[in-house]
């Protein structure tokens, strides 16, 4: 008992914190186990650092129809089995509310709501909404003048983000506009995290270990020798991520 | 005034406790009043690289429950009397310390009127690491050239930056030095470890010394005498450098090239 009372006469129990954190969206087409399952050990054995036991969410946008809670439960099977850790739904449509309670999953915002591609039922993916608006004009891109260290996240909202030192690997830049890194590049960049397309990365001396602009990454576990070290931006052409030298 | 003065790595055997032990002799033989801290609770071994094992009747832990008073619990040391040591405890763990009963401790060798209080940072991120650097002015960051103490040097000067009283509140910051340690020209010549360069250039930071890979450690830790003091040795000259930069000498940096091999020993191969 007396221990007890000395903890609660030491502070409060706990801390609510509320806090931005990138989650990766997994959006399905189907709802065969077997199928997930197989597309999924292949991406996360070409990125295992960065895919295991890390918390998704799962956009059942795509899939524009309601699964049954038995369906749902296969799907999250065979993403827990390839490694990942589901933490919540996703969907535009108002079908996720149902399924919530019996899967046991918070309902989150859809990242980018999912559209259905122009020709029904193919699975292109080309037009991608652009549902965020551009940041407005006349806002300042935000300045962070220190250098980012391993395990610190520098996020801006609405707005550009301009690092003029390094980045170090296993630091994370996040904006909603572009992300500009006037020094080495060691950790990861996302530009464009609420969709917007038009967001690009540029940086100095390019060593990332991710770059993600609208949702689109690529994972570098051994850096391109075209790029390393060089001046280099990111940009995304429909949906492929393009890097290319600046000043070449 | 008094300067608090953290060593610390994120990660563990890279040279913190050497480092804290040399530097606090250092400055002690330059007359300064200085008082060195384990903060490793439940793995003290600073007592031993001071070579006062044997006089530990109270510790830190016992200082902040209040067991003792302060000055119960500070060792002086035998070779120079301007220095003293504050041992970690052996049979508690780390959850003793508390933010409240670390800076009573500090307050106290503030009051004291100590130069300078050196503190010797446990490994890890964790609570002791926390509270060791939690009321630093300065940091010395100890890294090896290698990949991962510079990763993990990084995220503490992450911690650094943000994590500390001097960050919070805002008052400039704490001012961080980088020391590499255990640094071995051969292996650098051989792209085997990251030089001098590289690590500045990773870590954006400037480097306050270069300890070179040395028996003399060993040898100096398992007589209990910071090895420092151990006159003909490289690494007790460069911690010297490094103490005369921390004083705010400038000094070129030495031992960056391996040693030429003598006539004889060329002679007689080896
Ligand atoms: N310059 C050096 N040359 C050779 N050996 C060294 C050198 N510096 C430290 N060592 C050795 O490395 C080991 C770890 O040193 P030390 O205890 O100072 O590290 P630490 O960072 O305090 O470790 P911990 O994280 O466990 O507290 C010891 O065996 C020590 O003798
Ligand atoms: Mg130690």
């Amino acid at each position: 008992m007396t221990t007890q009372r000395a903890e609660a006469a030491s502070g409060p129990a706990i801390d609510i914190r509320f806090g931005q954190v990138g989650l990766i969206q997994v959006l399905i087409w189907t709802t065969n186990p077997g199928a997930i399952l197989d597309e999924l050990t292949g991406r996360v054995a070409t990125a295992p650092k960065f895919f295991q036991r890390t918390a998704v969410s799962i956009d059942l946008g795509p899939l524009g129809r309601e699964p049954s809670v038995e369906e749902m439960q296969g799907v999250l099977d065979a993403v827990r089995r390839a490694g990942m850790c589901p933490v919540g739904l996703a969907s535009g449509a108002a079908v996720a509310p149902a399924l919530s309670r019996p899967l046991d999953l918070p309902l989150l915002p859809p990242f980018r709501e999912f559209q259905p591609p122009a020709e029904v039922g193919a699975r292109t993916r080309r037009e991608e909404p652009r549902p965020e608006p551009q940041p407005e004009a006349g806002v300042l891109a935000q300045l962070h003048p220190q250098p980012v260290r391993s395990g610190q996240r520098v996020y801006a909202r609405g707005r550009d983000l301009v690092v003029t030192a390094t980045v170090g690997a296993g630091a994370e830049l996040i904006a909603d506009g572009c992300v500009h890194v006037y020094g080495a590049l060691r950790g990861r960049a996302v530009a464009g995290a609420r969709g917007e397309t038009g967001a690009r990365v540029f940086c100095q001396d390019f060593h990332a270990e991710l770059v993600s602009i609208a949702g689109v990454f690529r994972v570098f576990e051994t850096l391109p020798p075209d790029l390393a070290g060089k001046p280099v931006q990111a940009w995304l052409d429909g949906d492929a991520l393009r890097f290319e030298r600046l000043g070449a | 005034m008094t300067e608090i003065i953290v060593v610390t790595s994120g990660k563990g055997g890279v040279g913190k406790t050497t480092t804290s032990a040399s530097m606090a002799c250092g400055l002690a033989r330059r007359g300064k009043r200085v008082a060195v801290i384990d903060f490793d609770i439940g793995l003290r071994n600073l007592d031993l690289i001071m070579g006062c094992e044997r006089r530990v009747v109270y510790d830190f832990v016992n200082v902040i429950n209040g067991d003792c008073a302060l000055k119960q619990a500070l060792i002086k040391d035998k070779r120079l009397e301007t220095l003293h040591v504050l041992a970690a405890s052996q049979t508690r763990d780390k959850d003793a310390l508390t933010e409240d009963g670390v800076r009573r401790v500090l307050d106290g060798l503030i009051a004291d009127a100590f130069d300078y209080i050196i503190c010797d940072s446990p490994a890890g991120i964790e609570k002791g690491a926390h509270l060791a650097m939690y009321f630093a002015d300065r940091a010395v960051v100890v890294v090896n050239p290698e990949v991962s103490s510079v990763r993990d040097s990084d995220r503490i000067l992450g911690l650094l930056a943000s994590k500390t009283h001097r960050s919070v509140n805002g008052n400039g910051g704490v001012k961080e030095h980088l020391l590499l340690t255990r640094y071995n020209p051969r292996r650098v010549a051989n792209g085997e470890m990251m030089s001098v360069e590289d690590v500045k250039e990773i870590l954006g930071l400037d480097v306050i010394g270069v300890v070179p890979e040395s028996p003399d450690v060993l040898s100096a830790s398992n007589a209990g005498v910071p090895v420092i003091l151990s006159e003909t040795s490289d690494a007790a000259a460069a911690y010297e450098d490094a103490v005369a930069r921390l004083l705010g000498e400038e000094l070129p940096l030495r031992f960056l090239e391996e040693p030429k091999r003598g006539f004889f020993a060329r002679m007689f191969g080896g």
